[in-house]
């Protein structure tokens, strides 16, 4: 007996002991099937969820948070600074002068879009294990991919130049020195870009079989869209033989940008732009005229403002090539949408607080289609000077308005693009533009519906951004009371393209030809204009500008400035031509919004002295990043 | 003290126990008992003395031996001219020889030697006298070593089944002849014999079985005698942590050799200290010492709920010796506490009760509400000449003059919101005791703190913070055999809260939020609203703004916490297999749970229409539809976790020829633990731990000792091949003063003694919970962040695949290398000290790899074990203790704790500036601009360096200094500024003292090297997994007031000081003031007087006559006085100023024991 226990104690202890033996699978606690990477790729679903997974990372333009476009340069204006901001206004710092390379504004478009591409490689890589998918559609969504890893590219090109270019992905456990990557010439980019997108095109649909459920995928006419701008792009001033950026050199001697000036880009942007237009129109888009839906047919005068109005803000109207479904436009209409009706002052969600500077305002034409400054008939008018609305212009201002002459005659881009005091605003309701009294009109001076009253919202220069209200948008009077139609933002409409390739061919050539005249004044016509030879000829005090090289290319820059105010474009547009130097030294001013009396209230008045300097062309990469890849090299001037 | 049925039951209880068990274990275990070789036997020593007395001979047996003597001062003092000159000999032929002729005899029980009368002589002497004299009844009173009537002992004739039980004043009577004996026995007391002889009453006093006269040290895993540690272990009188609080951790700082802690925050259910032991070593996510409540890891918030008073032993652990079987958890050190068991004997019973007063012990200064409107104005004029004035002159003017106060309102929102004082209850109750199979220990306590926010009596709830707490411990150790013993523990602990919907400290940060001059906090009722139910509370505008005083009234949250603990536990002596070895299983299961529910009306808000100066007659009106005048609810989270733990351990420990010590431990542990709501996959699976980890020490002669321990462990957090540690440790003593050469100095020195480890031990816990696989790649295959939306109408959206964490099967342990030095003095019996100093090495410190640039597009940072830190410092304590005389002592004790932090790798950017790396630096160090000065005007600040942080700045505004020279101040110009953010110093120091029935002790504590800044932006710091939100203090931002310091002392056109507190005011928060600088930059070194106790005992004579065998009442303080340079607020608090404060208590307790 007394044995026996002995031995049962000696198994015991020994069987503690070893009890570790088994510790391995005790700490065996996870199960096999935990999801990992190729899990997204072992059938068709998922892996579709990969698809949406690379556009996700499409840039949200619609925001004014994220997009420098909007608030970033010399275009639109906010309150800088409130304590109580109804969204974020780091952009208009970059605007005020505040870009740095420390802590860069904007800097997260870099973070993301590498990102991007590593997601769209990992997708490339791994989307010919999917077994249940079929080639064509396997095809299509390699070139949407494709085309992606494209666009990507060229959103980082197009903010801080040369970029390292992420053709394939490295290995997570890559050795630190070859994840230590340089910065590619731009040619490259460019020729990168280019060829990612000539792969994608073929595969691509000319159009969505199934609209309801795929609009803002990516067709054939975007690829080629986009392609038309890259090659406009590669061949513009900042890129094509810019000898102010030659010092940007990698620390191997690679010269970062070309410094001879090259015609021969300019010839293919042109077959770019004219391929891009051909398979557009083929594929059903022109440009948009609007038709009433809402009431009885309206005025010419209304019409033609809602045609220029909604070819931005109507849902996949005909004319859009390419629309950001990843950006919905919400927000943005409510930081632009004033008190339109005036009885719903308390609406919260009716901030009314961008801005167009006067000297926008000013960019847009007389009613005689060339620019202010130009147009004879209106030589020696003082247009800070007022006067009231006669019972004529009653579309345009409320009647017996006391307004500045800035306002009156203006092309009808100037009426639909921009709301201002005095100024009628059509729609939100009221529709019935036979009766001009009955519709809606601004008052803007301090102590007005639209004057100036919260510090964080409200009144900045005194003209809104009525281009990105949806005419259709109701409000009423209660915290949620603002039902806005969205739309996606329009990355490409068939005006951009027309204009691209006015441009592309001006530049091509040594003297304008027809086809320049021809697509410039196809855009001019929907707005409600003569064409550019009538218009210079009979009203302009420069009247043989438009023909030659030189002066078309000032007229197809202001036109595309115009036609596309506020999509930001201007942005781009600028830098591109190497324009913004010039355009900066004008001055962002507004009205005296502090003022009650129409005499004070319309006095001009300085809001920010901008400049641009060299350095002001690119973003600076963030110093943090050159400190860990010394391999990078920074942009001049930061 | 029988009387109580309650004592009764519970003794009749142990009873039962005891005979069920011996029924039902001794048929199942018939285990032998082995053989002993006691110390006595064992235990070797040299003398040599001549004419001494008898007290003398006994000091220098208990310097070189280990046993404690009992005697009459008196008897052994005249026992003199004794010379011995032995060597090698036992304790037991010293005294044979010394005690040979005289009247006294000895007794030896295990390490107590007693002195006695030889009552052998007494009786044979008395025998002579009274010769054949017969009895034929005895009488007589028993009693405890106090006096104390004893009663139910049982009085049995030896032989005979005769007996009877002492009555209720301990008095007996019982038939005896004189020939007889009668033995006296009684529960947890020594049975004696007594021969009748011709005796007619017999009077006896029973002793206390003594048990443990030695003293031990718990170690990992087991007990060691205190002489024989080697590791780095300080131990705390459980008594030196009561302070009147309900939370035991606000004790720690100051009072523990090591133990770096601060508090915070003075709310109650949050005002956790902080404790690290010997400072933070690792930049990885835990830092925080392991937590070992009875050997089952817990969290700091069950060690703040412990009573003091049901504390047996609390150990900080602190090198590799000591904590290396803790192997992959112990890096940080390790806090192991054990609670009391019970001893046999009758059931004592101990009462506690405490009532506190608490007050803020510092409350922040904030500008009175016209100055806010002035500088409110100047605020927008001096950055916008041209801005909208907030406050006309007319309403300054008019709240000045005091004008109607609900038109014109001035608050003081604390004062509304707060009141002055608020008082805190405790009460503690434990009983003990127990017979020869079972012993209890069981207590039970409550607490209820109070916070000081004010209640609104037109609501029926009380929204004010009162936190009960309750606690219910059950130890109970049964003998199921003779080497069978097994011990039940069971514990639960309980937090009922009720409070405001958002806690104390948001009601606090809400009275700086609030704008004081824009409506009051309420409106009385008039007569256009006198139907109105609700309350109408004050609000402007649209009703925007905040309220604080409709914030702290609208409604209640209800919290529940609960912790439930079960434990077996198992030892058997296995002697009988081989002499000195035993094995001991454990087993516990633990569940926390904790949930809240909010109830809460929305406020109708309500403010001035209009207002006739000229009768003083107002109109006010509704301004917000979304009030209610019912409640609504809103469900909190909800917390549930279970562990379960078992460990197994193989003890052998034996002595060899008297002087060769050798013993060794085996220990097997496994623990899960289990989240209800992990929120994800990976983080819901069980965390596992498992390992073997031993210990073998030898030494010899008492004199030289050595140890080497080890940990193997496994955790469930690495691929396979990482998966298990070895985390191995050496450590070395010499007992000096037990050195033959030493004895002249041991009457000075009486110990001396030197320690050295060395070792590694490990850290698992190196990512945050939720990144706990990191060999597996973490793939949300559902992410909404990366979903994309397409369709006409934006119909399709589908969610996408977001990768959180790319797979690495690299990743493993942070071990530790530590390093201890130590020296234990005591000089002359009188002063203790223990001198240590430390060095640690941490490596494979996870961290994020900083080489990786941003163009690889990961969309998780990667994590490696590269990083790399050290740290060092001393530890000092120091302890004196001097009896005087029977009526007067005095005792005194100081610690000191030194430790510091430096990166060793830690992978960063190659800097162009060598001042930014972080090698070298503290890790706790905290980056910045150095901030000269104002600038004097706009002009000044265009011409000096452009300082790039996104914002317009100029006169008045904080002027950097341009550090790398390179024309413009960026993110390259921070250079380390200040001190660590914790402390590197803590220390405490105290004394007491006692006078007859009066003692008194006071304690200081103080902390240095610390920084601390100022918030001026909106910070949330995150320390492991606690986040502490502190309150930006820059004025006028979203109504936020402007404290008195700033009010007093900021840059204006007026008064361009360029050194004032505060720069130039703005509404805004002005980048270029907000970054990290030396300007708001404060020293957070402090001293304080934490506590002040007095106290007075009833003396026996009176506890006699009310049944009592201790009475003390006392008053007491905490935190009576700070030194601090820092004046706005407690300076402890550091960046947390604005949040509930620290509070000063004074308390009145009353203790009372019966036996």
């Amino acid at each position: 007996m007394q044995r026996d226990m002995k031995k049962t104690w000696i198994i015991g202890v020994l069987t503690l002991i070893l009890g570790c033996i088994s510790c391995s699978k005790y700490l065996d606690v996870v199960p096999d099937n935990i999801a990992t990477l190729d899990n997204a790729f072992t059938m068709r679903s998922e892996a579709e969820k990969y698809l949406y997974t690379c556009y996700s990372y499409m840039p949200d333009d619609g925001n004014a948070v994220e997009n420098p476009a909007i608030l970033g340069g010399d275009e639109i204006w906010a309150i800088p600074e409130s304590p109580a901001p109804y969204f974020n206004h780091t952009m208009l710092k970059i605007a005020r002068g505040y870009q740095n390379a420390n802590s860069p504004i904007g800097n997260s478009e870099w973070d993301n879009m590498y990102k991007a591409l590593r997601d769209c490689n990992i997708f490339l890589e791994k989307i010919g294990s999917v077994p249940d998918l079929e080639e064509t559609e396997k095809k299509q969504w390699i070139a949407e991919v494709k085309f992606l890893k494209a666009y990507y590219h060229f959103h980082l090109v197009r903010m801080y130049g040369p970029v390292p270019l992420i053709k394939k992905n490295l290995p997570i456990d890559v050795d630190i020195k070859d994840v230590k990557v340089s910065r590619a010439p731009v040619d490259s980019c460019f020729a990168y870009i280019k060829k990612l997108i000539d792969e994608a095109q073929g595969d691509l649909p000319a159009t969505i079989d199934d609209p309801v459920k795929c609009l803002g995928r990516i067709t054939k006419p975007i690829a080629l869209s986009l392609k038309a701008k890259v090659m406009v792009t590669a061949a513009s001033p900042l890129f094509n033989g810019n000898t102010e950026q030659s010092t940007l050199v990698n620390h191997d001697g690679t010269k970062l940008f070309n410094t001879t000036y090259n015609p021969a880009k300019w010839d293919s942007a042109v077959i770019a732009c004219k391929k891009a237009i051909a398979v557009c129109e083929s594929g059903g888009i022109s440009l948009y005229h609007f038709i009433p839906t809402v009431v009885q047919k309206v005025t010419d005068t209304i019409s033609v403002q809602m045609s220029l109005r909604n070819v931005f803000t109507e849902r996949w109207n005909n004319e859009i090539i390419w629309a950001n479904t990843q950006s919905q436009t919400n927000i943005l209409q409510r930081i632009a949408t004033p008190f339109v009706d005036e009885r719903y002052l308390s609406n919260p969600n009716l901030v009314g607080e961008l801005g167009a500077p006067l000297k926008i305002a000013e960019m847009f034409y007389t009613e005689n289609g060339v620019p202010i400054e130009e147009d004879k008939t209106k030589a020696g008018t003082k247009w800070y000077t007022l006067r009231k609305a006669v019972d004529s212009e009653q579309l345009y201002i409320q009647k017996g308005f006391n307004t500045v002459e800035l306002n009156y005659n203006r092309e009808p881009r100037f009426y639909a693009y921009l709301a201002f005091d005095g100024g009628i605003w059509y729609g939100q309701g009221v529709y019935n533009d036979k009766a001009p009294g009955s519709l809606f009109c601004l008052h803007c001076k301090k102590g007005e519906a639209n004057g100036k009253a919260i510090l964080d919202r409200g009144i900045t220069t005194g003209y809104y951004i009525k281009k990105y209200v949806h005419y259709q948008n109701v409000m009423g009077s209660g915290t949620s009371d603002y039902t806005i139609t969205s739309y996606p933002w329009p990355i490409m409409r068939l005006a951009d393209l027309y204009l691209l390739y006015a441009e592309a061919l001006n530049e091509a050539n040594a003297v304008p030809t027809a086809e320049v005249y021809n697509y410039v004044n196809r855009v001019r016509e929907r707005a409600g204009l003569g064409t550019v030879q009538d218009s210079w000829a009979q009203f302009s005090t420069n009247p043989t500008k438009y023909t030659t090289k030189e002066g078309m290319r000032k007229i197809i820059h202001r036109e595309r400035s115009i036609e596309l105010a506020f999509e930001g474009q201007r942005f781009w547009d600028i830098r591109r031509w190497k324009e913004a130097p010039e355009e900066y030294q004008r001055a962002i001013e507004g009205y005296d919004i502090e003022q009650s009396v129409d005499v004070y209230f319309y006095r001009k008045k300085l809001i920010i002295n901008q400049s641009f300097g060299q350095k002001d062309y690119f973003w600076p990469i963030k110093d943090s990043y050159i400190l860990n890849n010394r391999n990078l090299v920074q942009n001049i001037g930061w | 003290m029988m009387h109580s049925p309650f004592l009764r039951g519970v003794l009749k209880w142990c009873i039962m126990i005891k005979l069920l068990w011996i029924v039902v274990v001794t048929s199942v275990l018939q285990v032998s008992a082995g053989t002993n070789l006691t110390y006595s036997q064992t235990a070797r020593l040299n003398l040599k003395l001549n004419n001494v007395d008898l007290e003398q001979v006994i000091w220098s047996i208990k310097n070189q031996t280990e046993f404690n003597f009992f005697y009459s001062t008196e008897e052994v003092r005249n026992v003199k001219d004794l010379s011995v000159n032995m060597a090698n000999v036992t304790a037991q032929e010293v005294l044979d020889q010394c005690l040979k002729g005289t009247n006294l005899t000895y007794e030896i029980v295990h390490k107590a030697v007693i002195i006695k009368e030889n009552e052998l002589q007494k009786a044979t002497f008395l025998k002579e006298q009274e010769a054949m004299q017969q009895n034929s009844s005895v009488k007589g009173k028993v009693t405890d070593v106090t006096g104390q009537a004893l009663p139910g002992v049982t009085i049995t004739v030896v032989g005979t089944s005769r007996g009877v039980i002492t009555d209720n004043d301990g008095s007996y009577k019982i038939d005896a002849k004189s020939t007889d004996k009668l033995v006296f026995s009684f529960i947890g007391m020594e049975s004696q014999i007594v021969d009748v002889k011709n005796q007619k009453e017999i009077n006896v006093k029973l002793k206390d079985k003594t048990e443990e006269l030695e003293e031990f040290t718990a170690v990992a895993f087991g007990k060691q005698p205190k002489g024989s540690v080697i590791g780095s272990i300080t131990t705390i009188d459980p008594g030196k942590l009561k302070v009147p609080s309900s939370n035991l951790t606000t004790a720690m700082a100051g009072s523990m050799a090591g133990v770096i802690a601060y508090q915070r925050s003075g709310e109650p259910g949050q005002d956790n200290a902080d404790f690290f032991v010997r400072g933070i070593t690792t930049f990885g996510t835990n830092t925080n010492p392991l937590i070992l409540i009875d050997g089952i890891e817990l969290t700091s918030t069950d060690l703040a709920r412990l009573q003091p008073d049901d504390i047996a032993s609390f150990s900080i652990m602190k090198d590799a010796t000591a904590t290396a079987l803790y192997g992959a958890r112990g890096a940080n050190g390790v806090i192991l506490v054990t609670t009391k068991q019970g001893k046999e004997g009758p059931a004592k019973i101990s009462v506690r009760f405490e009532n506190s007063v608490s007050a803020p012990t510092r409350n922040v200064d904030i500008a009175d509400p016209v100055t806010y409107m002035k500088l409110n104005n100047e605020a927008v004029l001096t950055r916008n000449p041209l801005g909208m004035l907030p406050y006309s002159e007319e309403k300054i003017a008019n709240t000045e003059a005091g004008m109607n106060s609900l038109v014109y309102p001035a608050n003081d929102w604390r004062k509304m919101l707060f009141k002055d004082y608020t008082m805190n209850q405790r009460a503690n109750l434990n009983i003990s005791g127990g017979g020869d199979i079972a012993r209890y220990y069981v207590a039970g306590s409550f607490s209820k703190d109070n916070g000081v926010l004010k209640v609104d009596n037109r609501n029926n709830f009380n929204n004010n913070i009162d936190l009960k707490n309750y606690s219910l411990r059950a130890n109970v150790n049964i003998n199921v055999s003779k080497t069978t013993e097994l011990m039940v523990r069971l514990s639960g602990n309980f937090d009922d809260y009720t409070g405001p919907i958002n806690g104390g400290a948001a009601m606090y940060r809400l009275v700086m939020q609030s704008n004081p001059v824009l409506f009051p906090a309420y409106y009385p009722t008039d007569e256009t609203h006198n139907f109105v139910q609700h309350i109408m509370f004050g609000n402007y505008d649209k009703g925007q703004y905040v309220n604080p005083y409709a914030q702290m009234v609208k409604g209640y949250k209800d919290q529940s916490r609960s912790q439930m603990l079960a434990q077996f536990e198992i030892k058997q002596d296995l002697s009988f297999l081989t002499e000195g070895l035993s094995i001991r299983g454990m087993a516990n299961v633990n569940r926390t749970s904790s949930f809240d529910v909010s109830r809460f009306y929305n406020p109708f808000w309500y403010s001035v229409d209009s207002y006739d100066r000229t009768t003083d007659k107002y109109v006010i009106s509704q301004i917000n539809t979304n009030g209610t005048e019912y409640l609504g609810y809103n469900e909190g989270t909800k917390y549930l976790q279970s562990t379960s733990y078992f460990e197994g351990t193989a003890n052998y420990n034996r002595t060899f020829k008297d002087k060769h010590s050798v013993s060794g431990l085996l220990v097997f542990v496994a623990r899960q633990s289990l989240l209800a709501n992990a929120g994800d996959l990976q983080s819901s699976l069980p965390s596992r731990n498992t390992g073997i980890s031993g210990r073998a020490t030898y030494s010899y002669d008492n004199r030289y000792f050595s140890e080497f321990n080890f940990g193997y462990n496994g955790s469930e957090r690495f691929s396979k091949e990482n998966r298990f540690g070895f985390f191995p440790s050496a450590g070395l003593a010499w007992n000096i003063s037990n050195e033959a050469f030493w004895k002249t100095l041991k009457p000075i020195i009486s110990n001396l003694k030197l320690r050295y480890s060395y070792g590694l031990v490990g850290n698992d816990q190196i990512g945050s919970s939720s990144d706990r696989f990191f060999y597996l790649s973490n793939v949300n295959m559902n992410s909404t962040d990366r979903a994309a939306t397409f369709g006409r109408d934006f119909g399709t959206t589908k969610n996408g695949v977001y990768i959180s964490r790319y797979a690495n099967n690299d990743i493993t342990w942070e071990t530790s290398t530590k390093q201890n030095f130590a020296m234990e003095l005591t000089l002359k019996e009188k002063v203790n000290i223990i001198a240590e100093y430390f060095t640690e090495y941490r490596k494979n410190i996870l961290m994020t790899r900083d080489a990786i640039p941003t163009t690889m597009g990961l969309s998780d940072v990667m994590k490696a074990n590269v990083g790399e830190a050290s740290g060092k410092g001393i530890d000092i304590s120091m302890d004196y203790q001097q009896v005087w005389n029977k009526d007067f002592w005095t005792s005194a004790r100081a610690n000191f704790t030194y430790a510091t932090s430096k990166y060793e790798v830690f992978d960063e950017p190659e800097y162009a500036e060598r001042y930014r790396s972080r090698i070298g630096q503290s890790l706790q160090q905290n980056y910045g601009y150095i901030a000269e000065r104002l600038f004097v005007d706009d002009a000044e600040a265009a011409n000096c360096p452009k300082q790039e942080f996104g914002g317009t700045y100029g006169g008045g505004d904080i002027k950097y200094t341009d550090v790398n020279r390179d024309g413009k101040i960026t993110e390259a110009d921070k250079v380390p500024i200040g001190n660590p953010t914790i402390p590197e110093i803590v220390y405490g120091f105290g004394f007491s003292l006692g006078y007859k029935s009066f003692d008194l002790s006071a304690f200081f504590q103080g902390s240095a090297n610390q920084s601390f800044w100022l918030t001026v932006t909106d910070n949330v710091l995150a320390s492991g997994s606690t986040s502490t939100y502190q309150l930006n203090t820059s004025p006028f931002r979203n109504e936020t007031q402007i404290l008195q310091a700033y009010a007093d002392s900021h840059w204006s056109e007026d008064n361009r000081n360029v050194y004032a507190t505060w720069p130039r005011l703005s509404t805004t928060t002005i980048a270029n003031n907000s970054q990290p600088s030396t300007w708001f930059m404060r020293n957070a070194a402090f001293l304080r007087f934490k506590q002040l106790e007095i106290g007075y005992t009833l003396p026996k004579r009176l506890r006699d006559k009310i049944h009592t065998s201790n009475l003390r009442v006392y008053v007491s303080g905490t935190n009576l006085l700070l030194f601090s340079g820092f004046k706005l607020w407690d300076v402890e608090m550091a960046g947390d100023g604005l949040g509930y404060p620290l509070q000063r208590v004074f308390n009145l307790g009353l203790n009372i024991s019966f036996n």
